[in-house]
């Protein structure tokens, strides 16, 4: 189904933690994003007046019929509006946006590494998943700073879903980064001959560090990118994103924002 | 005191309009940058309520762009540098105009080279090309290199482009000028001179910001293109000089409209049309709500027909017709 803008309101604004909140929006009839794949995203824009021109992309949480959800956490001037939202605020919604993940294989392990705001498409691929009765060829190697930074684990115990779970200060899981469980995990898959798949999605620096364990172990290897985007349908080119191939860029928001690590060229 | 002019009936009040030789059926126009080569749109909203639309500037071969980051978000605006990026002419004529000629609105496709030659070839194919309206003159981007700025600020060279585009090209010339000249008014008089249907004005205005954590200017080529409701006031007065200066020559207005009554200050200022940029990006919607609007504020200050509009600014009394 083809993305469309239409108008929502906030019906829960829920505090998770570490600054994490979930926002979770209503149209008056069922809308487009409900179809959303795993990493598509919406753009959201708040009565924000001519302050601040632009909206904000948000990977799809969750759609269901009128109803969607994203999970953010303040960060700049949009993030901090939206932190402030309340029931019955207005929401402008454009999407469904790009390009997600594929659908889970019943012949692959995902292995759906997450940090940070990067959750959601996962979050939402796990949801599939389970839907799918497919739960048993998930895991989810999910990190952060400390365990604040975890948030939603419930979900993925309730779909029987494994996790590794890493943090940096060691207060939960093991003591360490997200790629310190993943690459154990990939050594034991290679000499096992077990076919897995990684999906990746986070703050850049994981994700470039989760592109070459990938490439490493030669593992085929999604990631879910961000750039800073004006429009989210292809029209303002300011989501370039740098790849091997005839053409330099390609865009976030269209050919993305899932991108192949193979083709991805960062250092 | 000006007396107060009655509201008209927002069902008399006429869009159609003209722009030197040709019709529109609105004033407003989408602007190059921010509409691509309008396919993404269709999803969106009705493109043939549109008065015509503005491709991404087009130049001889294709060219693929700046490095990242290429765009940010500043006080009621944004910056961009995203270097011109396009598909190439012959590109554009194949995939891309086919489209366009078939909305039934006035094509208008921005062009650009990189130095006398290629500004000319690229002039020369468009421009003979039927189901293009306008070509508009690109002198005035401030993202690319080769001393592409010279095109937009200094009048004499600006003259002798402008009047080698027009002699290859059968569409007319609209010349869009950059805010970074010195002098607009000096601009205009020369494109107007070396054969110009018309000038668009503004494009954006160099700026830039700095992100005090990383130490680096927050867009990759430094400075950028500032776009936005924040240059609009700087749009209106540009656009005013050049009306005033040069009352017979069409004038297309753009900076920061955000709404109908935006596209009215430009009217009133002096401009026969009006480009809607930016708010395309938040808003695909943008150009068809910005039309309803402008049918509304011009019937409820009591303006029936877009050229009634142009130009019908009043000036404050001066000081000694108050005493008097």
């Amino acid at each position: 189904m083809s993305a469309a803008q239409f108008e929502a309101r906030v019906t829960a604004n829920t505090r998770l933690g570490g600054g994490y909140f979930t926002l979770e929006l209503e149209a008056d009839a069922p809308t487009p994003v409900a179809a959303a794949r795993p990493g598509q995203f919406v753009m959201l824009r708040g009565a924000w007046g001519r302050e601040l021109l632009n909206p904000r992309a948000f990977s799809v949480l969750h759609a269901e019929g009128p109803r969607l959800a994203i999970l953010a956490k303040p960060y700049g001037l949009g993030t901090r509006r939206m932190h402030a939202l309340r029931p019955g605020d207005p929401l402008t919604v454009t999407g469904p946006l790009g390009v997600g993940f594929p659908d889970p294989d019943p012949a692959i392990r995902d292995l759906l590494v997450a940090g940070g705001v990067g959750l959601p498409p996962l979050h939402l691929q796990a949801r599939v998943a389970a839907s799918a009765g497919l739960a048993a060829q998930q895991e989810l190697f999910y990190g952060g700073r400390d365990r604040s930074d975890l948030v939603m684990l419930d979900d993925f115990a309730n779909w029987n879903i494994t996790m590794q779970l890493a943090t940096e200060d060691g207060s939960f899981g093991v003591r360490g980064r997200v790629t310190d469980a993943l690459r154990p995990r990939l050594i034991q898959a290679q000499a096992a001959g077990e076919r897995v798949r990684i999906l990746s999605c986070g703050p850049t620096p994981m994700l470039a560090a989760v592109r070459h364990l990938g490439l490493e172990h030669h593992v085929e290897t999604l990631l879910c990118l961000e750039e800073n985007m004006a429009c989210g349908f292809g029209v303002c080119l300011g989501c370039a994103v740098p790849v091997h191939g005839p053409k330099p860029y390609r865009y976030c928001c269209t050919d993305g924002p899932v991108f192949d690590a193979r083709e991805v060229r960062w250092p | 005191m000006s007396a107060r002019v009655p509201a008209v009936d927002p069902s008399q009040v006429e869009l159609a309009c003209e722009f030197g030789p040709l019709r529109l059926q609105s004033p407003l126009l989408a602007a190059s940058g921010c509409f691509a080569y309008g396919q993404q749109f269709a999803a969106f909203t009705d493109l043939r309520a549109l008065g015509g639309l503005s491709t991404k500037g087009i130049s001889p071969l294709p060219r693929h762009g700046n490095p990242l980051p290429r765009i940010c978000e500043t006080a009621a605006g944004m910056l961009n540098s995203i270097g011109l990026e396009n598909v190439g002419a012959e590109a554009f004529l194949r995939e891309k105009l086919p489209f366009l000629r078939d909305l039934g609105v006035s094509v208008w496709v921005n062009f650009f080279g990189t130095d006398f030659p290629t500004y000319i070839e690229c002039a020369r194919t468009l421009g003979n090309t039927p189901g293009i309206d306008v070509l508009e003159l690109n002198i005035s981007c401030p993202n690319i290199k080769h001393g592409g700025i010279e095109f937009g600020t200094v009048p004499e060279v600006a003259h002798r482009l402008t009047r080698a585009c027009v002699e290859v090209s059968a569409a007319p010339i609209v010349v869009k000028l950059t805010p970074n000249a010195g002098d607009i008014v000096a601009m205009a008089d020369a494109v107007r001179q070396a054969g110009a249907m018309g000038v668009s004005l503004i494009n954006t205005i160099t700026g830039m910001a700095i992100d005090v954590r990383r130490r680096r200017p927050r867009i990759a080529t430094t400075y950028g293109g500032l776009s936005g409701p924040a240059i609009k006031p700087i749009a209106l007065r540009m656009v005013h000089q050049v009306a005033r200066a040069f009352p017979d020559l069409p004038i297309c207005g753009m900076g920061g409209v955000l709404c109908g009554e935006d596209a009215l200050e430009f009217l009133m200022a002096g401009a026969r049309c009006v480009q809607i940029g930016t708010a395309n990006f938040a808003e695909p919607g943008a150009c068809l709500r910005i039309t309803h609007e402008l049918r509304d504020v011009m019937a409820e200050v009591g303006v029936a027909r877009v050229a009634d509009a142009v130009g019908c600014l009043q000036a404050w009394p001066a000081e000694a017709e108050l005493s008097g």
